[in-house]
């Protein structure tokens, strides 16, 4: 009996963390070698620089997966970290003053959030399925931000620019938003949201009969991942300085490629955005490698995509493996 | 518990063109207990949805305590206190036992979802079933590791959650076994005392006798009749479920013409992850029952046979050796399946009458297809089920749920099998539909095919059967013929005691 | 769409689209619906329909089937012709058997990853397209010569019977076989079981991975054979030759009405679709459009004939 007790909750613990595990060994694995064929990975100099460039993506992919968790998918958020670069290069300029940049960063995030939920409304309310509908609204999206800024350019203050590159107390700010998101996360799981996102993409009937409001629920979630995909923009424009009307075209497929490393089944209804957050992570040093491992620069993409597709395939192979002995 | 009543009266339901309910009534209040009865299609499962809330009426009126009510969405409905237990279950396989009973309904604190008393609930609800269920099945188990039976208490106990004034069973207990099927019905007795009104939708008539006091009758998705079931005998109830009620068919095969017949299936020593050494024969025109309480490996003999599940052991089929590792291998030695769940294993729902009818024997065909003859050859089969459809071409969702049955059945007779497996076929099939399916069988029989046949229905085996083998904890417990076929013998080895009795294993 | 109970069928609603934006590209803009106009968006649209005919059939699969390794595809396809063929007629069939069995490996290994080791499609096929371009720039070092040979620009390109290029005749012959491969072999009534329900494909003795191994290997075939002709009309190739058609052929199939769950679907609806968004984008060209109207357009479009599909599937 005193067994049952403790078991039942480490059960639990385990089966919630599961879906990380494979993604937490490949991370410890590419840090690894990384680590390896660059000493310095660790500085805080390299650190930093790193983290700068994975964040706008460990964003988008956090967005994705509330979005697959839930049993959808966007494929507009790409687009909408286009458009919202796009708006906030064209409210911002060098000179820019702090009232400026909060109007400019407030209208990026409303943007972001009026985009995500006309998907949300699409896919909610007019019952359309949301890879087709996500896919037509991107090109709504694309056309919107070409229109905004047709061709690359502009500036924000270098303050802004330099908070983003800033170490508070020997910590990369990046970082700091990284754990700042996990943290929101873990209150939103805690939330009803929170189990009602995992019950809907369970099981979408289920929820229904069991008094879930499916079509609100469906209209918060792309209401979310839009505005996810907001923020991701901002830490672009901080990143880049600039603005690019077709910067995030192809961080899409990236976050979702980042989703499914991190064990988030695609289907829905399990997983987190920690293991998005890793997944990122994952990609990036696997490009780290890959630079500093000298790998002939016309053989880099190969090497790149084999990588990728193996780790994809690490978990139902190892699973393949198993049922056949 | 704040008493309540609810009354219904001409609701109208229509699918599409296809009227699910045309004059829906009902009423009940505290402390009744009420049977829906009717046969498939008779919109009972609509009328159950209507009441709760799952389902719009198109017309008709809701009256709850004598108030007119639009029930807009389950949580309407469960805010006036109504709740049901849901045929196809509303749990969700990835989360746990306590998350799926509280969903929607968490208790909170500080806005934050408050676990430990969830669980502390969870408990209290789940000694309602204690010792009826396995000790695995705890606040902490996922969903999907429990098996049929205990997902549906789950289910019950989900329901009861919202501690409601009226609850639906809605064949609630299609999938507990006699031990849980018993504890329910003392639930529910103390309900009734607690001042609670219970709807109860089931397809074995003595339930309905044991726990209700009044039936109310639906036919072609009217109420017909409202019955106080004391003095209403069943035979009369069935009457107005459906009127002209279709004759059953003796069983015919005489026990020594029978052992003349060639050996059609063998089977030694066939083990499993879930089956513990069976063997078994069947002969040609035999019909050879599997019963026992659910779940103790019947469906897992059955898929074992047809190529679904790895196995060990030795099949012959056709006095050929066998070790089937596909569907596709066992369908070219004639051996046919018919699916426990024709829903999800057993029908195309979106294609065709004619795709779903020809499935497995495209390949006869020809290279390019020749239609007209695959055309014509479903054509025949549909005559010969009485299959009543619009057109080949229509879907098979257009069909009943007797229809439909009856085309997952025809894809095999297509093929003309020499050995059926039929894993409960008749679960949730209404009498009448029962009857011609039983005559089905019995053709079948006459023209030598060998039948193995899972039935959860006790009555059925023993009326059908030449012999039954009792399944218990993926063993069979005992083998009955002859004299020893009788419900008593059946219950004692399905519970997995052989005590006095003969065992002929 | 019901109307006074008759159902349309999406193919059919995309195929009176394609005239209605026809039409109306005439009355925009004069010169715009003439018999050289049609002649040019039929043969556009070829290249396209059959581009996405391997689509067709990866969505009809259902499993949330999609191959998005097509675009890649096309480029390797268009490349192996321009090198292996390098301007010799005589190199035309060599070149192209070696092209359709290196698509056909690459729509196997997809398979393989799907069936098998169960990697979701959508990744599994980004995942190639990253291993066919790393292939492509690995062995060509980003140089790419060769020559396309001369017969095959003839044979796609040179009018047949009054001005229509051999091309379009191909793709109406084509898109019969198509037609027949999914109506008419028990390969494509087996394609529509797995892509509606599998468990009941199985247990009805559908073997469902070699079925998704083979959708997937035809695909890359297909995608492959829609490189060789695109070459025939480009005459060079460059390394994302491809790229461009790779949502198009999803597009056109979303839009002749197959369903992206799987299980139901034609091919004719494919064509009509490609017609659509070929006729769209010349019509939103030709009336001088920036690309930014022309996206919103398109996807506004795309919206709308989901929603009308959308509503017509509820009934």
């Amino acid at each position: 009996m005193n067994l049952e007790i403790i078991r039942r909750p480490f059960n639990r613990y385990f089966l919630r963390h599961n879906p990380y595990l494979f993604a937490l060994f490949l991370l410890l694995l590419s840090l690894a070698i990384n680590y390896f064929l660059q000493p310095n990975l660790f500085d805080l100099r390299v650190l930093n620089g790193n983290m700068r460039i994975f964040l706008p993506l460990m964003i988008l992919a956090a967005g994705q997966s509330i979005v697959v968790l839930g049993g959808g998918i966007d494929l507009s958020v790409g687009t909408v970290v286009s458009l919202v670069n796009a708006v906030l290069i064209t409210n911002l300029a060098r000179e820019s003053g702090p009232v400026e940049v909060l109007w400019a960063i407030a209208l990026g995030l409303g943007i972001g959030l009026l985009a995500g939920a006309f998907n949300g409304l699409c896919v909610a309310y007019l019952r359309l399925q949301p890879i087709v509908t996500t896919y037509a609204t991107s090109f709504i999206y694309s056309g919107l931000a070409l229109y905004i800024l047709p061709r690359p350019g502009g500036a924000i203050p270098a303050e802004l620019a330099r908070l983003y590159r800033s170490t508070p107390a020997s910590i990369p700010f990046t970082l700091l938003m990284v754990v700042l998101l996990l943290l929101i996360w873990k209150l939103i799981r805690a939330t009803r949201f929170g189990t009602f996102l995992y019950a809907l993409g369970g099981d979408a009937e289920a929820s229904f009969t069991t008094g879930i409001r499916v079509s609100r629920m469906r209209l918060w979630i792309y209401t979310v991942s839009g505005g996810f995909a907001a923020l991701s923009a901002v830490a672009l424009t901080l990143s880049t300085s600039t603005g690019d009307p077709r910067i995030g075209e192809s961080m899409t497929l990236d976050s979702i490629v980042a989703v499914v490393l991190g064990g988030t089944r695609l289907s829905g209804g399990y997983g987190g955005i920690a293991g998005s957050i890793i997944g990122v992570a994952i990609l990036g040093t696997i490009r780290n490698i890959i630079s500093f491992a000298n790998v002939p620069t016309w053989w880099q993409t190969l090497v790149d995509a084999v990588i990728i597709v193996s780790a994809l395939a690490g978990p139902g192979l190892i699973k393949l493996l198993r049922r056949g002995s | 518990m704040k008493k309540i009543t609810l009354s219904a009266q001409n609701l109208i339901k229509r699918y599409g063109g296809v009227v699910a309910l045309a004059n829906g009534n009902l009423s009940i209040s505290s402390g009744e207990v009420l049977a829906l009865v009717g046969a498939n299609g008779s919109g009972k499962s609509t009328l159950g949805k209507i009441i709760t809330g799952v389902v719009q009426p198109d017309g008709g009126d809701l009256h709850v305590d004598g108030q007119p009510v639009r029930l807009g969405s389950p949580q309407v409905a469960r805010r006036l206190g109504i709740t049901a237990v849901y045929q196809e279950l509303s749990l969700i396989a990835d989360m746990s036992v306590t998350e799926n009973i509280w969903l929607s309904h968490e208790p909170r604190r500080w806005g934050l979802v408050d676990t430990r008393q969830m669980d502390r609930h969870t408990e209290t609800l789940l000694e309602l079933f204690a010792g009826t269920v396995s000790p695995n099945l705890q606040p902490s188990t996922l969903i999907g590791e429990l098996p049929p039976d205990e997902k549906q208490v789950v289910e019950i106990l989900k329901a009861l959650s919202w501690d409601p004034r009226l609850i639906i069973l809605d064949e609630a207990t299609a999938s507990l076994d006699s031990r849980q099927v018993a504890r329910l019905f003392e639930l529910v007795a103390r309900w009734q005392a607690d001042g609670r009104a219970v709807i109860i939708v089931s397809h074995r008539m003595e339930e309905n006798y044991r726990v209700a006091q009044r039936a109310t009758v639906l036919r072609g998705g009217e109420a017909v009749a409202d019955r106080v079931l004391a003095d209403t005998p069943t035979a009369e109830l069935v009457q107005l479920m459906i009127p002209d009620s279709a004759v059953r068919v003796k069983k015919t095969a005489a026990d020594d013409e029978l052992t003349q017949r060639p050996v059609r299936l063998a089977v030694n020593h066939l083990k499993t992850k879930r089956l513990k050494d069976i063997s078994l024969s069947i002969r040609d025109g035999e019909l050879l029952g599997i019963g026992g309480l659910r779940g103790q490996g019947q469906e897992e003999l059955l898929r074992a046979l047809f190529g679904v599940v790895p196995y060990e052991g030795e099949v012959r089929v056709s006095q050929k050796d066998v070790h089937f590792k596909h569907p596709q291998e066992a369908i070219g030695h004639g051996v046919a399946l018919v699916p426990g769940d024709r829903g999800t294993e057993g029908l195309l729902l979106s294609r065709s009458i004619l795709e779903n009818l020809q499935l497995p024997s495209w390949a006869q065909y020809g290279r390019i297809l020749n239609m007209k003859s695959a055309r014509s050859d479903a054509q025949a089969a549909g005559r010969d089920l009485r299959l009543k459809m619009g057109a080949l071409s229509d879907p098979v969702s257009s069909l009943s749920g007797g229809n439909a049955q009856k085309v997952v059945l025809g894809k095999w007779l297509l093929r003309s099998p020499k050995l059926l497996l039929l894993n409960d076929p008749t679960k949730g099939v209404d009498v009448g539909a029962k009857g011609e399916f039983y005559q089905i069988l019995d053709s079948l029989r006459a023209a030598g095919t060998a039948v193995l046949f899972y039935s959860s229905d006790d009555e059925e085996l023993l009326w059908l059967c030449d012999r039954i083998l009792v399944m218990h904890d993926g063993g069979v417990s005992a083998e009955l013929h002859g004299e020893h076929l009788t419900h008593a013998n059946l219950v004692a080895a399905s519970m997995g005691s052989v005590g006095s009795m003969e065992n002929h294993v | 769409m019901t109307i006074r109970g008759y159902k349309f069928p999406a193919p059919l609603i995309a195929l009176s689209l394609a005239v209605l934006l026809f039409f109306l590209g005439g009355v925009l803009r004069s010169g715009f619906a003439n018999w050289e106009q049609a002649v040019n968006i039929v043969r556009l649209a070829a290249f396209l329909g059959i581009i996405a005919a391997g689509q067709t059939l990866v969505i009809i699969s259902g499993g949330e089937g999609i191959d998005l390794s097509v675009g890649s595809v096309v480029t390797l396809g268009a490349l192996i012709m321009f090198r292996i063929g390098d301007g010799s007629n005589s190199m035309i069939l060599p070149a192209l058997v070696l092209a359709l069995a290196a698509g056909g490996m690459i729509g196997l290994i997809n398979g393989l990853g799907i069936a098998f080791v169960r990697i979701p499609p959508l990744v599994m096929t980004l995942g190639m397209t990253g291993v066919v371009q790393g292939v492509i720039l690995g062995f060509t070092q980003g140089v790419l010569e060769g020559e396309t040979p001369p017969l095959l620009a003839t044979i796609i390109t040179r009018p047949i019977v009054g001005r229509v290029p051999g091309i379009v005749f191909f793709w109406l012959i084509f898109g019969l076989g198509m037609w027949l491969l999914i109506e008419r072999t028990a390969y494509g009534k087996k394609l529509f079981a797995i892509g509606t329900n599998r468990v009941a494909a199985t247990l009805s003795g559908v073997r469902v991975n070699r079925e998704i191994l083979i959708t997937y290997a035809l695909s890359g075939l297909l995608a492959a054979l829609g490189g060789v002709i695109v070459l025939g009309f480009t005459d060079i190739v460059f390394l994302n030759l491809g790229n461009r058609y790779l949502f198009p052929s999803i597009a056109a199939v979303v839009v002749g009405g197959t369903v992206l769950a799987g299980g139901q679907g034609s091919y004719w609806g494919t064509m009509s679709g490609a017609l659509v968004l070929t006729l769209l984008t010349s019509l939103l060209t030709a009336l001088q459009f920036s690309e930014a109207i022309q996206q919103m357009a398109l996807g506004v479009i795309l919206l709308l004939l989901l929603s009308i599909y959308g509503r017509q599937r509820t009934n």
